[in-house]
């Protein structure tokens, strides 16, 4: 996805240490954020886990407690660098009694864009142009949040913060954010998402964030997370702790990993009757078994239930 | 700050509540001049008969009312003593600063300008323009319906206009800046309405006030912005009368920077 490979090695985000309390409890802690230009970075989180205040962190909205924030290697107060930056954090802010055009205006005001073509350029591109003159009390979920979108792509910024940007879109309009949204990383933008609905997000991200209570559990490309998510061999047995002796010594090749004292998850196997047969040939019951593929929202899940047991509060960064 | 006080213009310029409000202090305006025509002159009186008034003609004299009157005067009583004006202007201000919070283009604006004293300069320097248009054109409308009324009361000197004016219009932006301040505390349009009544009508002065009137400690009361909103000299008589704009003034600064501060503590 990445076209000009000159700007891999830049970084349009970075936070060093980046951490927001809320009555001493830390919403967001020590977060070293990296997102190279031109990516497209997915950032993933349950409800509470600190995705939204990072974004408002990064788009001014909210004080840092403590750390740092870079865009584009200044300070994210510079009003210059300020300016590289479009915002859509949570619902879209608009004026409900303007049109999408006034609203548009404002937003074209606010900045100072003198260029008049710039609104209706926005408005075209989110597929927008036509409801121009229609009030936004009146709007779909869906159409506010596309205005939402067309404020924030106004200045033609190269860094888009989208905090669930196809919240109450149809499928249809999810297809055209997504296609939208796809071109203009084509022409370099570099954006971060934050969604629930991974499915969606897999199809656009070029790199992932996952963050938990607050915490960058991991960062990685979408090739690392092809790589994490290799298939696998699951069997359902009645006794892993038989189960578990038997494949290592027959499958010495096979990485095996013990999700729970019924199921084992095999990595490296290309067959699976071969081992079902070993199994039940020792007496261990097979319940079933099968070969899966993991999808963003399995790993999402396996990270965070990985955490959940280890507890772990290391941030591994993009190598 | 400019781009941010042209966004506001444009936001006024398209805001209904603007035009209500000057709507409603337009037609006190002729509602006051009408009646007071129709009860203090010959004229007048046999209007009122003719539409089935008579009864107010039977009130006083035609010519006893409006003695000691000229249109400062009428103006003062019509929009200014009872704190109309001051209430109406407030609940456009409160309407106008919270719709930001409220619709959440807060947002969009903080992202682009972070910094936030600017915010409050932009909201304050409009809030200026819009105290200044609805002071002239509700005495313009004033003037001209003295003119209309066949010249009811006579004309104020340009001086004494001008200089009750100005020191009106600095009394109000301090007020302004007290409703830009709890708009920024409380982002909620209830509690800048209700502030406005109770500030602009005086009844939380004259209240507390007379509360500590009890232990002869009121004196605070001459520097508050109802009072010297509400006891404004018709004219310049010695430098004491500069305390309206000292107190004006001193106010709105106050104000704006408390309101600064608490924007830059807060999370949008």
């Amino acid at each position: 996805m990445e076209k000009d490979t000159g700007k891999q090695n830049m970084l349009a985000v970075e936070t060093l240490a980046l951490t927001k309390t809320y009555k001493g409890k830390a919403a967001v802690s020590h977060l070293n954020m990296k997102v190279q230009e031109g990516a497209i970075y997915g950032f993933i989180g349950r409800n509470g886990a600190g995705k939204s205040t990072t974004l408002k962190m990064l788009c001014g909205l909210a004080r840092p407690t403590e750390g740092e924030i870079r865009l584009f290697g200044k300070s994210a107060n510079d009003p210059v660098t300020v300016r590289r930056v479009g915002c859509l954090i949570e619902s879209a802010g608009l004026y409900p009694h303007m049109t999408a055009r006034q609203n548009a205006v404002m937003k074209a005001k606010c900045m100072g864009l003198t260029d008049p073509k710039a609104v209706d350029r926005v408005l075209e591109a989110t597929g927008m142009a036509g409801a121009g003159t229609k009030k936004v009390k009146l709007f779909s979920m869906g159409m506010k949040q596309r205005l939402g979108i067309a404020l924030a792509l106004l200045g033609n910024p190269d860094l888009l913060v989208l905090d669930e940007p196809i919240n109450g879109l149809d499928p249809e309009g999810v297809r055209e954010i997504r296609q939208l949204i796809q071109t203009l990383n084509e022409e370099g933008k570099t954006f971060i998402i934050s969604s629930h609905i991974l499915g969606e997000l897999s199809k656009l991200s070029t790199h992932y964030g996952i963050i938990k209570n607050g915490i960058l559990v991991e960062q990685l490309t979408r090739e690392e997370l092809a790589q994490n998510c290799a298939d696998y061999f699951r069997v359902e047995v009645d006794d892993v702790r038989r189960a578990l002796p038997l494949i290592t010594e027959s499958l010495p090749d096979v990485m095996a990993e013990v999700c729970d004292n019924r199921n084992i998850r095999l990595y490296g196997l290309t067959e699976g009757s071969a081992l079902n047969r070993l199994l039940i040939e020792n007496r261990v019951q097979v319940y079933s078994s099968g070969f899966h593929h993991m999808d963003l929202e399995d790993y999402f899940l396996a990270r965070m239930d990985d955490t959940a047991r280890q507890g772990s509060s290391n941030n591994k960064t993009i190598k | 700050m400019i781009n941010l006080v042209r966004m506001d213009l444009y936001r006024l310029l398209k805001s209904k509540s603007v035009y209500i409000c000057l709507a409603i202090l337009l037609a006190t305006s002729v509602l006051c001049f009408w009646i007071v025509w129709m009860f203090d002159t010959p004229e007048g009186n046999e209007s009122a008969a003719r539409i089935g008034m008579s009864a107010i003609t039977e009130i006083g004299v035609p010519g006893t009312l409006l003695i000691n009157y000229d249109t400062l005067h009428m103006f003062r009583e019509i929009a200014m003593d009872g704190g109309a004006y001051i209430s109406l202007f407030g609940i456009v201000i409160v309407l106008f600063f919270c719709s930001d919070y409220n619709s959440g283009f807060m947002k969009n604006i903080m992202s682009l300008h972070r910094r936030r004293w600017k915010y409050i300069a932009s909201k304050l320097i409009t809030a200026g323009i819009l105290d200044f248009c609805y002071l002239a054109l509700h005495f313009g409308i004033c003037m001209l319906l003295n003119v209309l009324f066949h010249n009811l009361v006579p004309f104020a000197p340009a001086g004494d206009t001008l200089s009750y004016l100005c020191l009106t219009w600095t009394v109000t932006m301090g007020f302004a800046a007290l409703l830009l301040l709890i708009c920024t505390v409380t982002r909620s349009n209830g509690a800048g309405i209700l502030a406005t009544i109770l500030l602009g009508s005086g009844i939380l002065v004259l209240l507390v006030s007379y509360i500590t009137s009890l232990f002869g400690i009121n004196q605070w009361a001459y520097y508050t912005l109802y009072y010297n909103h509400s006891q404004a000299p018709y004219t310049y008589n010695a430098i004491g009368d500069f305390k309206g704009y000292a107190v004006g003034a001193g106010f709105l600064v106050l104000y704006a920077v408390i309101s600064a501060v608490t924007l830059a503590r807060k999370d949008i």
